[in-house]
């Protein structure tokens, strides 16, 4: 549903994104992650046919973005991160001038209208838009990412402003629309966040793609090499004894616990072992790597 | 489909405007000072129409030698020159009112960002907010000439076709005046980033064309002409020195030529020759900057408008009067290039933001 080959923006000499190449299927809820600066806006600006790429190309279902932006945002949703609105109008009012854009007869404007609001929870809010708090103009911005019943919705940090209720309600939304069919593009810095809803992330730094696949997938590829080590952390009822094993680097003992470095899985071994000397095993299992940890260190990079 | 979405555009910033506090009150002043100052003008008009008549019928009673001239007889478009003062003022400000903040505020609200995300050009955004800002501008001016009209009819005076039409024309012409600097701040509010600096900025235009460069005319035309001829010594003391004004920043002088017995003296015929093209030197030097100035270039024009004589006199000094009175095609033919200088002013304003707009980051 969408794709980049190449693609690339350059501002003042500096690539903000640099030679992105990446896909996302239908009914994806994808997750994009990196720190800030990383040039996620920048990509999402160029996916919703609001700037030009300096060089590659971009697809939205399809359609070449830059050769067609008045066709592509016929078909999606875009909340921009600190979405904006006309303080002089009402959420309704606001709703109504966008949803012209798309042809729609004042009947369908105003039955659409009135069930986003009621979604949004701003159905009979008669404040102007200048006199929201943040969090209601996130979730008017919500609305009208979805004025037009869009194919793919792209939020750019869509839970910066939400309070816990309007996060819990927020991601029901985007699980419900995924289950319509829809594609979602998450972006955001907030890697909870996106673990929260998201089936696949693609990880962006100083503009590259650094990885994409799910998230346990990405984690274990950004996972610091440290040789071929796997971790196994063990836990007996009684004092856990020496075990020798040639596979084993290093052992971190703590009573009863130990965490085994070893050069591949011997679990199986570890556990034989165990039993022979009659230690009853309460947990065994293999260390993945700690995905904030791993995020983290490429945010740091 | 792509005019929908202009019209969508243009729908929101007409209704934007006159719904503005600050739209509705710098309209109410201007309408109010218009109905009195055209109040004043109809007084005036009817003193002067009486004094006509009385003239009129005095000269057809008398067995006057000079009984075949006639004193020409007042126009009603009179009224509206003394409109011509306060347009420049509180209309340039309603102008500058209407577009300082267009893009601007949508960049500070970061409303453009959302407006953008939705299927619309950017060209059709622009031209909406500029269609927008030209329908309140006329519907400002529309409500000004309707109430003179009104006033007019009130006070029983009727104008005639030729009259309406000038009417109408004066109403285009001070449209394209407050177009002016209409898009002298909407260029202002696309360069800036914050309506504070955009306003500042208009009014700096705002002031630097209505005030200096008219001072900066009338100095290069001084530097630049050198000193005027003399007189004849003989008729110093017999020259006769007009000055035409207009709201303050219009000055012009002109010479009557000195008849003695029915003979023009020749040493006052050759300082009149040596004159003609001194004025005309400064006049053509001041007019290069002057045509810079929107106000400069409505006076002119308002002026031809609503008295093509004094315009006439003011082109033409040195030109024998005619005994008919020129009309309004001939006095716009001859102010032919401040209309055009109306009509480019506001265009190469609106072309520049055009092309920023098109080009502006929207991060």
């Amino acid at each position: 549903m969408i794709r980049t080959e190449n693609l690339t923006k350059v501002y003042n000499g500096k690539p903000a994104v640099d030679g992105l190449d990446l896909e996302v299927g239908e009914g994806e809820i994808f997750g994009f992650l990196g720190p800030n600066g990383a040039g996620k806006s920048t990509t999402i600006l160029m996916l919703t046919g609001m700037i030009e790429p300096t060089g590659g190309r971009c697809f939205v279902d399809g359609i070449e973005v830059a050769k067609d932006p008045l066709k592509v945002k016929e078909i999606i949703g875009y909340l921009p991160e600190d979405v904006g609105f006309y303080g002089n109008m009402t959420g309704e009012q606001n709703l109504d001038y966008f949803a012209r854009f798309y042809g729609m007869n004042a009947k369908e404007r105003k039955e659409r209208i009135a069930d986003l609001l009621d979604l949004v929870h701003l159905g009979g809010v008669t404040q102007k838009a200048g006199e929201y708090s943040r969090g209601m103009k996130q979730r008017l911005g919500l609305a009208q990412a979805l004025i037009n019943d869009p194919k793919v919705l792209f939020l750019d940090e869509p839970t910066a402003n939400l309070d816990p209720e309007g996060v819990r309600e927020y991601r029901d939304l985007v699980s419900r629309l995924a289950g319509e069919g829809k594609t979602v593009f998450v972006s955001s810095h907030i890697l909870s966040e996106v673990r929260a809803v998201c089936r696949t992330v693609g990880l962006l730094a100083k503009g590259k793609l650094v990885a994409q696949g799910t998230l346990e997938a990405v984690a274990r590829t950004l996972a610091p090499a440290d040789g071929d080590a796997v971790q196994i952390v063990v836990e007996t009822r009684e004092r856990l004894p020496e075990i020798e094993d040639p596979e084993i680097l290093a052992v971190e003992r703590n009573g009863n616990r130990a965490i085994f470095r070893a050069k591949t899985d011997i679990r199986d071994r570890l556990a034989a072992s165990l039993f022979e000397q009659g230690v009853h095993v309460r947990e065994m299992r293999l260390e993945e790597p700690d995905i904030e940890d791993v995020f983290m260190a490429v945010y740091r990079r | 489909m792509a005019f929908d979405r202009l019209l969508n555009v243009a729908r929101k910033e007409f209704s934007d405007h006159i719904t503005s506090r600050r739209f509705i009150i710098i309209l109410g002043l201007l309408l109010v000072i218009s109905a009195i100052s055209i109040h004043e003008g109809i007084e005036q008009y009817n003193d002067n129409l009486e004094s006509y008549t009385e003239q009129f019928q005095y000269m057809q009673e008398s067995d006057d030698p000079y009984s075949s001239w006639m004193p020409s007889k007042p126009s009603i478009m009179y009224v509206f020159i003394s409109m011509m003062g306060y347009m420049t003022m509180l209309g340039g400000i309603l102008a500058i009112a209407i577009g300082f903040d267009q893009v601007s505020k949508e960049k500070e609200t970061r409303s453009l960002k959302t407006l953008l995300s939705h299927p619309v050009y950017r060209d059709e955004i622009i031209n909406g907010k500029a269609l927008g800002g030209v329908g309140a501008l006329g519907l400002a001016m529309a409500l000004a000439l309707a109430i003179a009209i009104a006033m007019l009819l009130v006070f029983s005076v009727v104008p005639t076709l030729n009259e309406f039409v000038a009417i109408l024309i004066f109403g285009a012409v001070s449209l394209a005046f407050l177009l002016a600097y209409f898009a002298v701040s909407l260029t202002m509010s696309t360069v800036s980033k914050e309506s504070g600096n955009a306003l500042i900025y208009t009014l700096v235009i705002f002031f630097a064309v209505s005030s200096l460069l008219p001072m900066f005319g009338t100095m290069a035309a001084d530097a630049f002409a050198g000193d005027p001829p003399e007189p004849p010594d003989a008729f110093v003391s017999k020259e006769v020195v007009r000055t035409v004004s207009g709201s303050g920043y219009y000055t012009s002088s002109s010479s009557q030529s000195v008849v003695y017995g029915g003979e023009e003296d020749p040493a006052w015929k050759e300082y009149e020759e040596e004159m003609k093209p001194y004025v005309e030197k400064r006049r053509f030097i001041s007019d290069i900057s002057n045509i810079l100035s929107p106000q400069m270039n409505y006076y002119t024009v308002a002026m031809a408008v609503t008295n093509p004589e004094i315009s006439a006199m003011i082109y033409s000094p040195y030109d024998a009067a005619s005994e008919e009175t020129p009309g309004l095609a001939d006095a716009l033919g001859r102010v032919w290039m401040n209309i055009a200088a109306l009509i480019v002013f506001p265009s190469a304003f609106f072309a520049a933001t055009y092309v920023k707009f098109m080009r502006m980051d929207i991060r």
